[in-house]
C-alpha cells in the first residue's frame, strides 16, 4: 500500500514543519524578525538529544525535554545579544541569522565531527495497518506534534499573553498604545519560536538522522510554507505545511529517485504561489505603522 | 490643568512637522484640534501619546533618519514625554489613533480586552465591558464577530470602545468622522458627547469643523504645525481670515 505510506510520510514531515512554519510565524509575526537560523535550533536540539540518550545513556525522553529547555535558553540568549540589537534593521537580521545558523553548525560540526548519526525510538515496534509498518515513533510523533499545536492555540486565543502576542503581531503601535510592552513580548515570542523549533527536533529526531547540515532543508521547506500560506498567518503555516508535506511524499515515493527532487518541489511551489497569488493562501495585511 | 502643551517642537529629518505649541485641556473639557490635511493633527496626538518617540527610538536603533522632540507633555502633573508610550495608558491618557485601526483579526471581543490589557480589577473591566455595551448596543451583538469585517462606523466605536476600555481620564480621538456616511457620521459625534457626559475629558482632532464647533468648549486651529488660533466655535467662525484660510468654510 504505497498510498498509505505516502500518507504516513506526509504526515510525519507535514507536522515538522508545521510545527517549524508557525515558530517562524510566530516571531515574524510579534517581532518583525526572519529568523534564518530557526531551523538550525531544530538541529541544535537534535544534538542535545543525541548527547543526552546516545553518549551518557540517559533516557531520550529526558533528553527531549532537556533539548527543548536548553534551545529556548540558547534562542533567548542569542536573542538579546545578536538579534535585540539589530532588530529594527531587516537586512541586518537577515544576515546575523544566517550568520547564528553557520555559527551552530560549524559548532556542531567541530564537537561531533560531519558523520550521520542517530538516536534510537522511544517506542520501539509497529502495527501493521494495511500491510504497511506504522512504527509507534512515527504515531508518538504525529501525536506530540497535533498536542503542542493544540496548546500553542490554546496560549494565544486564551491568555492575556496571547492576546498581547496577537495583537502586537497586527498592529505594534496600537499595541503600545494599549499598554503592551512590545519588546517584551518580542522576547516571549522568541522564546515560544525557538521552543517549538527545538521541540519540532525533539519529536522528530528518532526518526530522521542528525547532521551539522539537516537545517538546511527544512529551512527551505518552511520558506516555501510560509509563502504558499501566507507570511504571518498561523492558520496559513498549518496548512500550507501538510500540503508540502504530502507533496514532497508523493515525489519522493512516485518518481523514481525522488527523494533528489525534495528541495525542488518547495522552490516550484514557492514560485507557483508567487506567480499566481503572492499574498499565499491566507495571506495577512500587517498595519502599516503610521 | 489635566494635560498641558509647553513649547513642543518635532522634526523628522529636516522636516518641522509641529513648531513650538503650546495647548492645554481642562478637566471635563471637550477641545477640538481642527486644521487643513498635512497641520500637523494626528502628529501632535502621536507626540501626546508617545508614539512619536517610540518612532524616534526605532528610527534610531534602524539608522533610517532622526526625530528631534522638544518641549514637554504634562498630564494630570506628571511628564508624558519622559516615559515609553506602553506605559502612558496606564496614567488614564488613551489615543483613539487615525484611520481606527482595530485589530482587524481579531473579534471585537478581543479587540475590547486588548484595551483593558492593563486594568487589574476584573471587576473594573467588566463594569467598562457593559458600559461600552451600553454605549454601543452594535458591538454587543457583533463581539464573536472578526472585527476586519466590520463597516466603518461599527470599526469607528469599536475604536473607541476599545480606548474606553482602559478606564481614561483623557481620550484623544484622531478623525473619528472620515470616511463615514453622513448618518453615520453624526451617530458618531452623538456617541462622543455621551462620552463627556461620563466625566471623560476629549480632545478631538477633526475635520468637520462645522459639526465639531457645536460641541466643543474651545478649539486649536493647527496649521503647517503651528497653532494659528484659538477659541469657542462662535469666535473661530467671526474671524473672517480664519474661516476662509485655515477652515475653508
Ligand atoms: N514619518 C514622517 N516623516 C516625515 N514627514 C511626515 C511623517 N509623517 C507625517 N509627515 C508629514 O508631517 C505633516 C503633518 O502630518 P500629520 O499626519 O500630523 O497631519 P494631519 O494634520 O494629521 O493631516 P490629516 O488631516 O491629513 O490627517 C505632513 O506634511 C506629513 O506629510
Ligand atoms: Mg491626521
Amino acid at each position: 500500500m504505497i498510498l498509505l505510506d505516502i500518507f504516513i510520510t506526509g504526515l510525519i514531515s507535514g507536522s515538522t514543519y508545521a510545527l517549524l512554519a508557525i515558530g517562524f510565524s510566530i516571531i515574524f509575526g510579534a517581532a518583525r524578525i526572519v529568523n534564518l537560523a530557526h531551523t538550525a535550533f531544530y538541529m541544535v536540539a537534535s544534538y542535545c538529544i543525541y548527547l543526552v540518550s546516545t553518549k551518557m545513556g540517559i533516557h531520550p525522553g529526558w533528553g527531549m525535554i532537556m533539548a527543548v529547555i536548553l534551545v529556548t535558553l540558547l534562542g533567548t540568549i542569542a536573542y538579546q545579544i545578536v538579534i535585540n540589537p539589530i532588530r529594527e534593521h531587516h537586512g541586518a537580521v537577515l544576515i546575523a541569522t544566517i550568520a547564528l545558523a553557520m555559527a551552530f553548525q560549524e559548532i556542531m560540526t567541530l564537537i561531533f565531527k560531519s558523520s550521520y548519526l542517530s538516536v534510537p525510538a522511544l517506542i520501539k515496534g509497529f502495527v501493521p495497518i494495511l500491510g504497511v509498518k506504522v512504527f509507534y515513533q512515527q504515531i508518538l510523533t504525529f501525536g506530540a506534534a497535533f498536542v503542542v499545536m493544540g496548546g500553542l492555540w490554546i496560549l494565544l486565543m486564551e491568555t492575556r499573553a496571547g492576546l498581547a502576542i496577537r495583537a502586537t503581531a497586527q498592529d505594534r503601535e496600537v499595541a503600545n498604545l494599549m499598554g503592551i510592552n512590545e519588546s517584551r513580548i518580542a522576547m516571549l515570542a522568541t522564546a515560544i519560536s525557538v521552543g517549538l523549533a527545538g521541540f519540532a527536533g525533539a519529536i522528530v529526531v528518532p526518526l530522521t538522522v542528525i547532521n551539522p547540515r539537516m537545517w538546511e532543508h527544512p529551512l527551505i521547506m518552511m520558506m516555501a510554507v510560509v509563502v504558499l500560506g501566507g507570511l504571518g498567518s498561523l492558520k496559513g503555516s498549518f496548512v500550507g505545511a501538510y500540503i508540502l508535506g504530502f507533496a514532497e511524499s508523493l515525489v519522493v515515493f512516485l518518481i523514481p529517485a525522488g527523494a533528489f527532487l525534495k528541495g525542488s518541489v518547495a522552490l516550484s511551489i514557492m514560485i507557483l504561489v508567487l506567480l499566481i497569488r503572492p499574498d499565499g493562501l491566507f495571506g495577512v495585511s500587517f498595519e502599516e505603522e503610521r | 490643568m489635566l494635560l498641558d502643551v509647553t513649547n513642543l517642537t518635532v522634526s523628522y529629518d529636516k522636516a518641522v512637522l509641529l513648531n513650538n505649541i503650546s495647548m492645554h485641556v481642562d478637566e471635563g473639557e471637550l477641545v477640538s484640534m481642527v486644521g487643513p490635511n498635512g497641520a500637523g493633527k494626528s502628529t501632535l496626538l502621536r507626540t501626546i501619546s508617545g508614539l512619536v518617540a517610540w518612532e524616534k527610538e526605532i528610527t534610531r536603533r534602524s539608522t533610517q533618519g532622526d526625530i528631534i522632540i522638544k518641549g514637554s507633555v504634562i498630564f494630570n502633573g506628571e511628564r508624558m514625554d519622559q516615559i515609553p508610550a506602553n506605559e502612558i495608558v496606564k496614567k488614564g491618557l488613551i489615543h483613539c489613533p487615525e484611520r481606527r485601526r482595530p485589530f482587524r483579526e481579531m473579534t471585537v471581543l478581543d479587540n475590547l480586552m486588548a484595551g483593558a490589557y492593563l486594568m487589574k480589577d476584573k471587576i473594573q473591566t467588566q463594569e467598562n465591558l457593559d458600559q461600552v455595551y451600553q454605549l454601543f448596543p452594535v458591538l454587543h451583538g457583533r463581539s464573536k464577530q472578526i472585527s476586519g469585517t466590520l463597516s466603518g462606523g461599527e470599526q469607528q466605536m469599536l475604536a473607541v470602545g476599545r480606548a474606553l476600555m482602559s478606564t481614561p481620564k483623557l481620550l484623544c480621538i484622531d478623525e473619528p468622522s472620515t470616511g463615514l456616511a453622513p448618518m453615520m457620521r453624526d451617530e458618531v459625534f452623538k456617541k462622543i458627547m455621551e462620552i463627556k457626559k461620563l466625566g471623560i475629558t476629549i480632545l478631538l482632532v477633526e475635520q468637520e469643523v462645522k459639526m465639531v464647533f457645536t460641541m466643543t468648549t474651545r478649539n486649536y486651529v493647527l496649521s503647517s504645525g503651528k497653532i494659528i488660533a484659538e477659541g469657542t466655535g462662535d469666535q473661530l467662525l467671526q474671524d473672517e481670515i480664519i474661516r476662509k484660510t485655515y477652515l475653508g468654510l
